[in-house]
């Protein structure tokens, strides 16, 4: 039978420390994070040093990496301190940098040498030139575009041997990534330096004008829709077997600012079906319950980008949208005693006696139950917890362990 | 010395600009280079090159595209085509170009441009290393980040200081897809003259068409920074682009002029308020009317971009 020993990485988004250890906990192989400088989500919640060390250590001990993304457009003067803070990141046993920005790199190849550099999306590197180019420029890796279908993805892994990551799940760039400013000229924010304002999802007016004032709006349908470029999201779980036989080194999810429901969903979710693939790929089937478990966190519709083609009317967010996500993230397992199967749980969103409540964990697994009995932290009995990260005791009918997740359909 | 950059949209034209005083012409083809004018033959670049030449000007040939491994093959013989001619530099924004120059022995002077992307001077120097002969600066960039990369640049730096500005490429077809979607058929061409307004901002006009590289958009107002070129050349910025994309035939040769008169003045010492101001009003009349004009983030403050 054959099977396929090298199988692609995949890796997961790590806003916090706590996202870092689940993710890994759910099955990726490497996370990236951002650090306290240099990165694009200036919200997305990003770790200091020692957080970093922490995040370093977890992932050594289960044989996984982080990786920091230091993806900026330097203007003048932000690239000050950044050999430091390379060095620091090697020292920390970081196993790679995410960079877009020519002049960060340059520092970090002569400053710390060493640190492995990933190029970033925001390059936008769209051909197997540009990809030898970096090579010889000494980068391990490559996070290609957006842009770029499948069948080039094979005839780049035909004309060089750098390794080559994709975006395989979660929201996209509508633009070439780095090459929109949108949000720089109509909000001040600056795109390529952490401030994107997502002007790309407004909803604009299109017409023709031949002199001021005198404007023909060409907006239609029934009703009205407004011009907008809001694309829907990414999800290639239908098509692990062509990523796989690409040849792709990593397979990247999206989304550093997503929940730890959001990212242990889907983390889990790829790490079934690239195991179930390798595993035995001659006679591998997807499974439709896969793609339903990803719906239960999804936040628009989703689709394939540009894998198979010029992504069409159906990949953007126009008209009426489906209601999603379907679940909503309710809390977290703290611990269960198999004596007297109760467990404790930290909340994270109300939940309540009489409640259908799913549990779901690392290996896939997936419990359901109605919430019969549960009580506070001093052992009275309680019919709602409606305070965020109030710890509460449940009785389970299914033993859970530490680190699960419940969730609840809205 | 000052340069004065310019595109052209016909042959013709391109000689006017010559005669004009321009003292390079931007032009290329549509499959490698982005948001030209027009797309000139094999022919029509030679035929610009050796009138540009035999006139003491030179031609710089737009390779800016971000290539796709479809365009590999082609760019090849097309580089050594320009090669062969004489072409004075080539306009590059995709290292895989770089790359491709250099296995291919092609000892064309590149200038780096990668658009939004060229924002600091460590970046610039990065290029030069790597054979860069100048730089096109990112539009984005306020007065005093300028001034700081112009100092610290290894090669000379170009600013737009005329014309539109991409702020925004996908590889999508953007606005075909939004007539797909309403039902409708519609040209969404560059000589459609389509804009976009901002919800919160009705009396914003942003240009967009489509082509073969997908979708461009354009701030809503285009650059002149006539009256402050005294600064620029004090800078040391001393290569200056216009952009003619969205302005047509003789009014864009008028305007070449402008800036032809700005920079000859400027050299021999005779600017002043008056010819500022003068050419200024004169500039402001021959620009379209649809179209409105600003100092794009010159006149920022960098803190005011977060």
């Amino acid at each position: 039978m054959r099977t396929i020993t090298k199988k692609p990485e995949v890796l997961a988004p790590a806003g916090t420390l706590e996202k870092l250890k689940v993710a890994i906990h759910y099955g990726a192989d490497a996370v990236y994070i951002g650090g306290n400088a240099y990165g694009l989500r200036s919200r997305a919640g990003n770790f200091t040093f020692d957080e970093m060390r922490e995040g370093v250590r977890f992932a050594n001990e289960r044989g996984a990496k982080v990786y920091v993304a230091a993806n900026m457009v330097a203007h003048e003067g932000d690239t000050k301190g950044a050999g430091d803070y390379f060095r620091t990141l090697r020292d920390i046993g970081i196993h790679a940098v995410i960079v877009s920005d020519p002049a960060l790199i340059e520092i970090c190849a002569t400053e710390a040498p060493g640190l492995p550099i990933h190029l970033s999306t925001q390059a936008s590197a769209t051909n197997y030139e540009t990809l030898n180019f970096w090579k010889e420029e000494g980068l391990e890796r490559v996070v290609l575009a957006r842009e770029v279908s499948m069948e080039e993805i094979r005839e780049m892994k035909r004309n060089t041997d750098i390794e080559i990551e994709t975006f395989i799940h979660g929201a996209m760039c509508i633009s070439y990534s780095g090459r929109c400013v949108l949000s720089n000229h109509m909000s001040h924010r600056d795109a390529n330096r952490g401030g994107c304002s997502q002007s790309c999802r407004w909803k604009y007016d299109l017409f023709e004008m031949d002199l001021p004032g005198n404007r023909k709006s060409l907006l239609g349908g029934d009703p009205e829709e407004d011009f907008s470029m809001s694309a829907v999201d990414m999800s290639m779980i239908r098509h692990i077997p062509d990523l796989v036989e690409a040849g792709v080194d990593s397979l990247k999810i999206e989304g550093r600012m997503k929940s730890i429901h959001y990212v242990s969903t889907v983390a889990s979710v790829y790490r079934q079906a690239i195991d179930a693939y390798c595993a035995d790929p001659d006679n591998y089937e997807f499974n439709q319950a896969w793609e339903d478990e990803l719906w239960k966190v999804a936040q628009r519709e989703l689709a394939t980008g540009f894998y198979y083609g010029i992504p069409d009317e159906n990949q953007q967010l126009f008209g009426k949208k489906r209601k999603i996500p379907a679940y909503t993230f309710i809390g977290q397992v703290l611990d269960y005693d198999p004596e007297t199967e109760i467990a404790t749980i930290e909340q994270r969103n109300n939940f309540g006696v009489g409640d259908e409540i799913e549990f779901y964990g690392p290996d896939y697994t997936h419990l359901n139950q109605t919430i019969e009995e549960m009580w506070d932290e001093e052992g009275n009995p309680i019919d709602r917890a409606p305070h965020p990260l109030m710890i509460v005791k449940m009785r389970v009918k299914h033993p859970v362990k530490r680190m699960d997740m419940m969730r609840k359909r809205k | 010395m000052v340069e004065i950059i310019a595109t052209a949209e016909s042959v013709e034209q391109a000689k006017s600009l010559i005669a004009a005083g321009v003292d390079i012409l931007y032009i290329g083809e549509k499959r490698f280079g982005l948001r030209l004018p027009a797309s000139f033959s094999y022919e029509e670049i030679k035929e610009i090159t050796d009138f540009a030449h035999k006139e003491q000007k030179q031609v710089r040939i737009a390779v800016n595209a971000i290539m796709h491994n479809e365009h590999l093959q082609d760019v090849v013989p097309y580089l050594q085509f320009l090669q062969e001619i004489g072409v004075d530099a080539v306009v590059v924004g995709d290292p895989g170009v770089v790359h491709l120059m250099k296995k291919n022995d092609i000892a064309i002077p590149f200038v780096y441009d990668a658009q939004t992307l060229v924002t600091n001077s460590t970046q610039i120097n990065f290029w030069a290393k790597r054979g860069a002969t100048a730089a096109v600066l990112a539009r984005e960039l306020t007065k005093p980040e300028l001034e700081e990369i112009a100092e610290k640049s290894n090669v000379p730096v170009e600013i737009l200081v005329y014309g539109a500005t991409c702020i925004h490429q996908s590889k999508r077809p953007l606005v075909k897809n939004y007539f797909g979607f309403v039902g409708a058929e519609e040209d969404t061409g560059k000589d459609r003259g389509l804009f976009i307004s901002e919800p919160k901002n009705k009396d914003t006009h942003y240009s967009i068409y489509e082509d073969e590289h997908g979708t461009h958009i354009f701030a809503t107002n285009d650059v002149n920074l006539m009256t402050v070129l005294g600064e620029l050349k004090e800078m040391g910025i001393a290569q200056w682009k216009l952009d003619g994309i969205f302005v047509k035939g003789e009014t864009f040769v008028k305007i070449a002029e402008l800036f032809v008169k700005a920079k000859e003045a400027l050299t021999e010492n005779r600017w002043t308020d008056a010819l500022r101001d003068e050419l200024q009003e004169q500039l402001v009349q021959l620009h379209p009317q649809e179209r409105g004009l600003d100092k794009g983030f010159y006149v920022k403050n960098p803190t005011d971009i977060q």
